[in-house]
């Protein structure tokens, strides 16, 4: 019995000690090899399909890196040349002249020639199971004049066009290739994803293409690690596993900043957090009920409930996008007044239900049902898994409230097509809209677009909650990563390790 | 015996085409599905309905099921709705991290519950004994998500000895970085799974020292702890065998939830994210093999268990 008892007190001690070696140790370090970069992203695309499957969560690796367009989106929404060293537009809008870099090869080792471009466009074009190729539509021809030379001529002018040919439709294939495209991506990019660089479930490697016809990337590698749960991501940075990671949860955030090894940075994004009010429900179509909803939220609370990754929005158009105004201030918080309106509506002991997505947190729907407890609104949440928010709200309309992070940058045009989920209908938005569309100068466009919305803000189908923040921690001497719009552009072409 | 195997592998083939069914029909009834995941929410009515067709998501379930079952009767287990890849080559690849994971834990159970559920048996009345067992029940109760998240914050942010998450990327080309990387989750699981069995063999050691062949070895001049192991640990060991194959299922549950926690890319990550996107052709296939894993592991023990044990095996002629 003696003997047992010292062994349990030997054996406490040897956790204590280790506990206390673990207090002092240092926290990880980990190496970065100037050859490879891992980074760390939430969400994995389901395939790579470029041509077929949604989410930005491919554009995100695929886009610019591998694949290539003639032009390609910045991070801060503008638009630059890619395989086109140049390009000019007809003042009448209808024709885009680009000129084709000369030397570039696909990753397979083919040249591109302009057929290739000519076949990627006009596939995109052409085939309605393409994704996006609704963007394309006022395509009337793509012509190759000579070698170098790619002229798209337009029915009507188009001021998206440059925006959707940064995109997914404006990448360029090469014709001949027989790869599997949900498995494996030849393009003409800086970085290759080769059939097996792909391991689903945990990672996709990029390889540096040595071939590549403009400035070769400076890394050999960039290993993205795919890692939802958000404390496993910091476990896995700040025990040197990541050189960077994205989508740092705001919650978390201080963990890195108190790293001497990490750099942690706020970008914009066009991360739209979307509040819809389902028009079709009673009373949910009385404005004033709506209002009321708008008014009752206090937008900075569920920012800072969030950790404060997020910026006040107020309508349909982010920062980021043409057309932004700041209208954060228009329905300024008021409780009184919501309740008032409620009253005023007959809709007082309102119940409601909020339909969700559960990828997303738990603090949003937690804030709003506070807030709108508030305000004598009770909110039940209704947690479900993707595909079934897909098919109950998005399919069937089958829901009172839903929030949805809507990433994509541009896409305005939602609000334009009443049998999109947002239920919304003005014949007046949708002339706007189609008026910006058909605008030659850019400033007209933004100014039009502007006008659309700020009538979209008014008539309250929705709460724009917030636009958010993109958190990333980058390891000291890692240089050219992006912070900017990080969850749908990666752009890599100018990542350096320095140290 | 000849019969006795005959109507256990008769049951099993029984009990799987019993499985395939709830298994196909239950996952028909999850709403959502794999094309619209595909189209994403800014498809046309066209691409989904070009989609759906494209993968006989309209055929009549029956037709559905017939041709999932006919497969896998010619060794075909489907294809992923999304990526096309075959089933079971997936299968076989997320296996090398699943596989071993499930065993390395099974071995760390064991290698916690056999010398500690002995001996907290032998010190049944002692304080070390009450201790052990006392302990045993804690653990067990311990929920395995919150015992990874310790391990991690102790192995990993602390001592940074471990690796906190994630395997090799190039797999068992280096086995002692993807040992390394599976050590960390296989103790999670070890621990908790380890408890369950410490609990059942210090109850059927006890049970043991208590038989009479055990006392009668004892009582010819062994000592207890030699008679205990000569006489009594064959049918402590039998009785734990057919323990270990119930808890071959409770081993798998473990792996999916460590997997999810340590960002593993096994099977059990790879059925989350599969159910998550709606790929049932994939799904059905994957839980069918598992269950027939489960299934053919408990008949192999049945049957060994029937053959090892005299006993049983003269009850029945």
């Amino acid at each position: 019995m003696e003997k047992s008892r010292i062994r349990a007190v030997l054996a406490l001690g040897l956790i204590a000690s280790l506990t206390l070696v673990g207090c002092s140790a240092p926290g990880g370090g980990g190496t970065s090899a100037a050859d490879s970069v891992r980074v760390g992203l939430v969400l994995e695309p389901t395939d790579l399909n470029i041509r077929k499957t949604s989410g930005v969560a491919l554009d995100q690796v695929l886009v610019d890196n591998v694949y290539e367009g003639l032009v390609r989106r910045d991070a801060d929404g503008s638009i630059v040349d890619s395989l086109a060293t140049e390009h000019s537009v007809s003042p009448d809008g209808l024709t885009y002249t680009f000129k084709l870099a000369s030397g570039v090869t696909f990753h397979d080792g083919g040249p591109l020639s302009p057929s290739d471009v000519l076949w990627s466009l006009n596939q995109a074009r052409t085939d309605e199971t393409i994704k996006d190729h609704v963007l394309l539509s006022k395509v009337a021809s793509i012509t190759s004049p000579d070698m170098g030379t790619i002229v798209i001529t337009l029915s009507e002018p188009d001021s998206n066009l440059l925006w959707a040919l940064g995109g997914r439709v404006g990448q360029i294939l090469e014709e001949s290739s027989a790869n599997d495209l949900a498995l494996s991506a030849n393009g003409t990019g800086p970085y290759t994803a080769k059939a097996g660089s792909w391991k689903q479930g945990d990672s996709l490697t990029l390889t540096r293409n040595d071939s590549y016809w403009g400035k070769k990337a400076g890394v050999k590698e960039v290993v993205f690690q795919y890692i939802p749960d958000a404390t496993a991501a910091v476990n896995a940075t700040l025990g040197g596993d990541l050189d960077v990671q994205t989508g740092v949860n705001a919650n978390l955030r201080s963990q890195l900043e108190n790293s001497p090894d990490f750099t942690v940075t706020d970008g914009l994004t066009t991360d739209k957090y979307t509040l819809v009010f389902n028009q079709e429900r009673a009373p949910l179509g009385d404005p004033r009920v709506r209002e009321a909803l708008r008014v009752g939220i206090d937008h900075a609370a569920l920012i800072q409930a969030i950790g404060g990754a997020g910026v006040p929005l107020g309508g349909p158009i982010p920062e980021l996008d043409p057309g932004y105004q700041d209208l954060s201030n228009r329905l300024p918080f008021d409780p009184e007044r919501a309740r008032a309106l409620l009253a005023e509506a007959g809709a007082s002991d309102l119940k409601l239900s909020l339909s969700i997505s559960n990828h997303y947190g738990t603090d949003i729907p937690n804030v709003l049902v506070s807030q709108f407890k508030n305000i004598g609104v009770t909110l039940e949440v209704k947690r479900m898994e993707f595909p079934t928010w897909l098919n109950d709200v998005y399919k069937n309309h089958n829901f009172d409230l839903s929030m949805v992070n809507h990433a994509e940058s541009r896409d305005f045009g939602n609000w334009t097509n009443p049998d999109y989920y947002f239920g919304y209908n003005n014949p007046r938005v949708r002339e706007l809209f189609a008026e910006s569309v058909a605008a030659i100068e850019p400033e007209q466009a933004a100014a039009k677009l502007s006008e659309a919305a700020l009538i979209v803000a008014e008539d309250n189908p929705a709460d724009w909650l917030y636009t958010g923040t993109a958190i990333t921690a980058i390891r000291n001497g890692i240089t050219g990563f992006p912070t900017d719009s990080t969850t749908s552009r990666l752009y890599l072409g100018n990542l350096a390790v320095t140290e | 015996m000849t019969r006795f195997i005959l109507t256990r592998l008769l049951l099993l083939a029984l009990g799987l085409t019993l499985a395939s069914l709830l298994i196909f029909f239950t996952l028909r009834l999850l709403p959502g599905d794999v094309a619209q995941v595909i189209a994403g929410t800014d498809s046309s009515p066209e691409q989904l309905a070009h989609i759906r067709e494209s993968l006989h998501l309209d055929d009549p379930l029956l037709a559905q099921y017939g041709s999932w079952i006919g497969g896998i009767l010619h060794g075909d287990f489907g294809n992923s709705a999304i990526t096309g890849t075959p089933v079971a080559s997936e299968l076989v690849q997320k296996a090398e991290v699943t596989v071993p994971l499930a065993l390395l834990s099974l071995l760390i159970a064991l290698l916690i519950a056999v010398p500690l559920g002995v001996a907290s048996a032998l010190r049944r009345g002692k304080l070390s004994g009450t201790l052990l067992g006392g302990g045993a029940q804690a653990l067990a109760a311990v929920p395995v998500v919150w015992a990874g998240m310790m391990l991690v914050i102790i192995f990993s942010l602390w001592l940074g000895w471990l690796p906190a998450q994630g395997f090799p990327r190039q797999g068992w080309a280096d086995p002692g970085r993807a040992l390394t990387a599976l050590l960390l989750p296989a103790i999670t699981i070890g621990l908790v799974e380890g408890a369950v069995l410490l609990r059942f063999i210090r109850s059927s050691t006890i049970d043991a020292i208590g038989r009479d062949y055990v006392r009668t070895a004892a009582a010819g001049g062994l000592t207890r702890t030699r008679a205990l192991i000569t006489q009594g640990m064959p049918a402590v060991a039998l009785s734990t065998l057919s323990v270990l194959g119930i808890q071959v299922a409770g081993l798998l549950v473990g792996t999916v939830l460590v997997e999810q926690l340590f960002t593993l890319p096994g099977i059990g990550r790879m059925l989350v994210a599969d159910v998550g996107n709606r790929d049932l052709p994939k799904v059905q296939s994957e839980i069918l093999i598992l269950t027939a894993l489960v299934l053919i592991i408990g008949t192999l023990i049945d049957i060994t268990h029937r053959a090892l044990d005299p006993r049983q095996r003269e009850a029945a002629e």
